[in-house]
């Protein structure tokens, strides 16, 4: 019991470990919130696959943002990013409806062309950059609190990156409360949205230019491909507890907290990165949704019959 | 501080993709531009001296050959990004592989690698059999979360095992140098089973990917044949990995398939054109990447692919963007000048073939356009072949200027004669077989006359038992009359 | 006789193509106001196809649609499309009062939320359709009349002028029928027009007061019982107009691909 209680004070039992993992748990939940709010759409759209394409087409941009400004400050990097990321949903939308491609030939070309022309481009750059990758692996999250503090106007606000990512997350929010009922229709029902005057492809390309803000802003924190774990994961494994979509979205805000709090703890103990164990944190709690939740779930049928033969008695 | 912490975060973003694909075959000289002799590198490439070198091209085309191969069944049965999410599942077997193995032993690593690759198979088919979740949320879970737990398992091996992770992270990240004779045997072996399954079980595939319910109603094991794909992708996967690096496998299965999709819709010239698409990327990519130093090989490759991709989009002769966009052209311009064949017809029946040529004005009037337009139509015409101009000269001292009179070439008249037969053909059809309303049959004729072909022509004549006016009452031409020619003696005057 | 710039539907010399293809040819359609209009005609023959280009979803290669005299979808907001059930992810998560609501989008600014007024008329189109009791079940837990009873509610929520039904009929229980049945002549009373493709020849005459018969091309328009006979229906079911249909194969091939909807 003492071994217990030892673990679960352990990452904050000092106060400089304290604040540390406090502004990483903090960093964990904005950008879980984030990737939870957005994937819920893409996976009502089935776009899951388009969110992985456009996580790697991002690449480009970032890197044209580079060389053109030659820094890494924020706003360049996102500007490149969402550019390329809407470029690459573009592409792959006039490719499966303009050549006989089908929808996912036009992702993988469109996606894997896009990440090779940014290896390209920063191959060429070769000599500004210095890659080094051994120190690899380990999710960047870690390092978040090393992150200079964002000064304006004299006055010091704090971490940079936990900043611009409360933004991000703060942005993702309010498109979500405001075009709710566009995204809703429009993931639902093509015809009602077109017959209600909606404009079905404003709301993609807008959903993919998100999408692309919400991976540039969240990738240094858990990666590529772990943000598309923290998109996928949260939906659904909430479908198989709640039977209404604003019920899904609500409940992101505890989860991303749970996989925060996971996540810090099975790398405190398991010294795993921190970003992979957030995922891993996810697909922990998704097991159990997945077989036993009441909505849907693979066992849920005879764990509510056998209920149902108790409560009968 | 401040610098390092620029250049710590570019290499952060490129391994929280983690998929550094292919350090460069030669490693960058560093700043002051050498000239470049492209000449003598080019020399040096192809002349294959260099053994290494001949290793790691040979090896590159065949992965090229073997990834363009099992592409074009996975890109026609619509599972492109199926390769892409085997390609992440690989790995927590690739760490558990190697750590069993203790040494970099290629063959445990491909088994671990295969085996869990099989085991993500398993949990999407799952996932999406017995629960809600849709196949791409399925895949999107298997991709990002076995990925998740091999990062985790790599990096807790990493710790234990202390060095010797570094050839680990060349299979992940892929690397060209240093690839040996014995790196080959894995893709050779692949390549030799890709190829016999393809032949010996071309019928059986082909089948099973195009109606798997039809397939099972007629005996075939779809299950075991569908396993076998499924095991057959995560070898060549694997095999290619440690070449050219995840993202840039699924590159290759896709791209060069894809390019093929363009061409042919044959099954087995799609296979085979998709394979040789794939093996001259791999060369080229090699060869530009040999060129200039510091590029690394498994993204060029990829473009590579995709340029030659876009080639065949936009200038392939059959279907090509562009040419078809010249045919289209040309069709519009064909169409102009039978446009105004016909408007000659017109003038000539309207005074009942009197008259051999016809003023240029009365021409304007029928086509509604102003003379100056008229003169570019008319210049076609000539151009063509299809009319002359006849410039009447005044009648004595006549104040009146001398007029421009037109007139058919045989050539003009026979296809101004087909054009207008076209026309009331299709005229009479509409109205009399298909019910169409009459004031909308001219529309539609007025398309149709330029595209309706000497078969249809026959068919129609036929329906139509030979008719000799349309529904205005006015003639329509057959063959006879156009080969008399030109001459208001042989045409009957139209009924009033 | 009315003026043309009120009918609800005028259709003119509609040509459509499916992956290059023609599928309407010339159509040509004029609909009065308070018309209850089946459109019948074999599989394939264009019928799905027509209602979704008078929706938009599909661009004509020739030809035009109006409604209540206007073209480029000016008035689609007059208009409620029940579609054919196979597009709907049944495993969304939406109730059936959601779904009701969707309806309702129209009347209420994008940006607020549902009134109190919103979700009463929204109960009281479930309640026509007997559909109240289930307003908080998931749509996927309902049988498949349920499931078409529930999108008529919504289609009624919308209060449109204009219904474009396809095949509400095809797999429902007798009771759904029953109360398919007395929507429509409800609505028609109520001055509504409504086009309804219909599968099932044996009850269309009966159900409808005008049928228009669609083979790829407007066979006929008219009363039903005028347009209900031996030789027209032999016309529409007898087989396709084979020089008809190439030759208008080789009008679409000279065009563009058409752009799926997104």
């Amino acid at each position: 019991m003492k071994q217990v209680e030892e673990f679960l004070i352990g990452p904050w039992a000092s106060p400089e470990l304290f604040s540390w993992n406090l502004q990483v748990f903090i960093m964990g939940c904005l950008v879980c919130i984030c990737c939870a709010l957005i994937g819920t759409f893409v996976c009502l759209r089935r776009m899951a696959l388009l969110g992985d394409a456009i996580s790697h087409g991002i690449l480009p941009g970032i890197v044209l943002a580079y060389i053109f400004t030659g820094s890494l400050s924020l706003l360049p990097m996102w500007t490149g990013a969402c550019l390329a990321g809407l470029a690459c949903g573009v592409s792959i939308q006039w490719l499966h409806t303009q050549t006989p491609l089908k929808e996912d030939a036009a992702m993988g070309l469109t996606f894997t062309a896009f990440f090779a022309a940014g290896m390209v481009l920063l191959g060429l750059n070769a000599e500004n950059i210095h890659l080094d990758t051994a120190c690899i692996l380990y999710g960047e999250i870690g390092l978040i609190p090393l992150e200079p503090d964002w000064v304006i106007l004299g006055t010091n606000l704090g971490n940079q990156s936990l900043w611009s990512m409360g933004l991000i997350c703060f942005f993702t929010l309010l498109c979500t409360l405001v075009f709710y009922k566009f995204l809703l229709v429009t993931s639902f029902d093509l015809s009602l949205a077109k017959s209600l005057g909606i404009p079905v492809n404003i709301v993609q390309y807008g959903l993919m230019l998100l999408l692309a803000l919400v991976v540039v802003a969240s990738f240094e924190a858990v990666g590529v491909i772990l943000v598309l774990a923290m998109m996928i994961l949260p939906p659904t494994s909430m479908s198989f507890l709640c039977d209404r979509l604003p019920m899904v979205l609500w409940y992101c805000l505890p989860l991303s907290m749970l996989y925060s709090l996971g996540g810090i703890y099975l790398a405190y103990g398991l010294n795993f990165p921190i970003s992979a164990s957030i995922a891993l944190t996810a697909v922990v709690i998704f097991v159990p949704c997945c077989l036993l939740g009441p909505k849907g779930g693979v066992f849920s049928g005879i764990v509510q019959s056998k209920i149902g033969k108790n409560m009968g008695r | 501080m401040v610098a390092s912490n620029r250049f710590f975060k570019l290499g952060a973003i490129l391994t929280a993709w983690g998929l550094i694909a292919g350090n460069p075959l030669q490693a960058s000289t560093g700043s002051t531009a050498a000239k470049i002799d492209w000449a003598s590198k080019t020399v040096e490439f192809l002349s294959f001296g260099d053994p290494s070198m001949q290793v790691i091209v040979f090896g590159v085309v065949l992965i090229g050959l073997n990834c363009g191969l099992m592409g074009g069944y996975i890109v026609t049965r619509r599972l492109a990004m199926f390769g892409d999410t085997l390609s992440h599942a690989v790995l927590p077997g690739i760490a558990v592989g190697y750590s069993l193995s203790q040494a970099k032993n290629n063959w445990s690593l491909m088994l671990g690698a295969t085996l869990s690759g099989f085991a993500g198979v398993w949990i999407i088919s799952l996932l999406t059999r017995h629960t809600k979740i849709k196949m791409d949320s399925a895949m999107g879970i298997i991709l990002s979360g076995f990925y998740a737990l091999g990062i985790c398992l790599i990096s807790y091996l990493q710790k234990s095992s202390g060095g010797g992770m570094a050839n680990l992270e060349n299979y992940l990240f892929g690397s060209l140098v240093g690839l040996s004779q014995d790196d080959l045997f894995p893709i050779l072996l692949c390549l030799g089973l890709v190829i016999s399954a393809f032949v010996f079980l071309s019928k059986e595939l082909l089948v099973t990917g195009f109606d798997p319910g039809y397939a099972k109603s007629i005996g075939l094991p779809v299950g075991l044949l569908e396993f076998s794909l499924s095991a057959l992708l995560a070898f060549c996967i694997v095999s290619s990995l440690q070449i050219i690096g995840v993202v840039l496998v699924t590159a290759l299965l896709i791209i060069p398939a894809a390019s093929a999709s363009l061409i042919t819709a044959k099954m087995s010239r799609l296979l085979l054109l998709s394979g040789i698409l794939g093996a001259v990327s791999g060369f080229i990519g090699c060869f530009v990447s040999f060129l200039k130093a510091g590029l690394p090989a498994g993204p060029v490759i990829t473009l590579c692919s995709a340029f030659i991709f876009l080639a065949l989009l936009f200038l392939h002769p059959a279907r090509g963007i562009i040419p078809l966009w010249i045919r289209t052209l040309r069709r519009s311009q064909k169409i102009r000048l039978e446009n105004t064949l016909k408007a000659c017809y017109q003038v000539l029946e309207d005074s009942s073939f009197k008259q051999d040529s016809f003023p240029q004005t009365l021409l304007s009037k029928r086509r509604r356009k102003s003379d100056g337009e008229m003169e570019g139509e008319i210049n076609a015409l000539v151009r063509h072949g299809y009319a002359t101009r006849v410039v009447s000269p005044s009648e004595g001292h006549s104040p009146l200027p001398s007029e421009t009179r037109i007139a058919l070439t045989p050539s003009g008249w026979e296809v101004a004669c087909r054009i207008i037969r076209n026309h009331r053909l299709w005229e009479l059809y509409l109205t009399q077989e298909a019910s169409y309303a009459p004031d909308h049959v001219h529309d539609d004729a007025e398309k149709i006359e330029h595209l309706i072909g000497e078969k249809t022509i026959r068919q129609l004549e036929r329906i139509l038992s030979n008719p000799r006016l349309d529904p205005h009452g006015k003639l329509i031409p057959s063959q006879a009359d156009i080969d008399r020619g030109l001459s208001h003696t042989n045409f009957p005057l139209t009924e009033p | 006789m009315k003026p043309p710039l009120l009918l609800p539907l005028e259709i003119h010399d509609l040509t459509v193509a499916y992956q290059r293809k023609p599928v309407l040819y010339g159509i040509d359609l004029e609909v009065e106001e308070g018309s209850l209009v089946g459109i019948i005609g074999p599989n394939g023959a264009g019928k799905s196809t027509l209602l979704k280009t008078v929706m938009g979803m599909m661009k004509p290669e020739d030809g035009f649609v109006k409604i209540f005299g206007e073209k480029n979808r000016r008035s689609l907001s007059r208009v409620g499309y029940v579609p054919q059930k196979e597009n709907i992810d049944w495993d969304f998560p939406v109730t059936a009062m959601d779904v009701v609501l969707m309806g309702r989008i129209g009347h209420t600014g994008w940006w607020k939320r549902f009134s109190k007024r919103d979700r009463s008329f929204a109960s009281e189109c479930l309640e026509q359709m007997n559909m109240l009791p289930y307003a908080d079940r998931q749509i996927g837990n309902l049988s498949g009349g349920q499931q078409q009873r529930v999108f008529l509610a919504r289609a009624l929520a919308q209060q449109s002028d204009l219904y474009l039904m396809d095949e509400p009929f095809a797999g429902v229980d007798s009771v759904t029928e029953r109360a398919i049945i007395d929507l429509l002549k409800q609505l028609r009373n109520q001055g509504k027009t409504i086009l309804v493709v219909h599968h099932d020849l044996s009850t269309a005459s009966q159900y409808f007061d005008y049928l228009a018969l669609l083979n790829f091309r407007l066979i006929a328009y008219g009363p039903s019982n005028t347009v209900f006979n031996h030789e027209l229906l032999q016309k529409t079911y007898g087989g396709k107009l084979t020089v008809l249909s190439e030759v208008g194969e080789k009008k679409v091939v000279g065009s563009k691909p058409e752009s799926k909807l997104l």
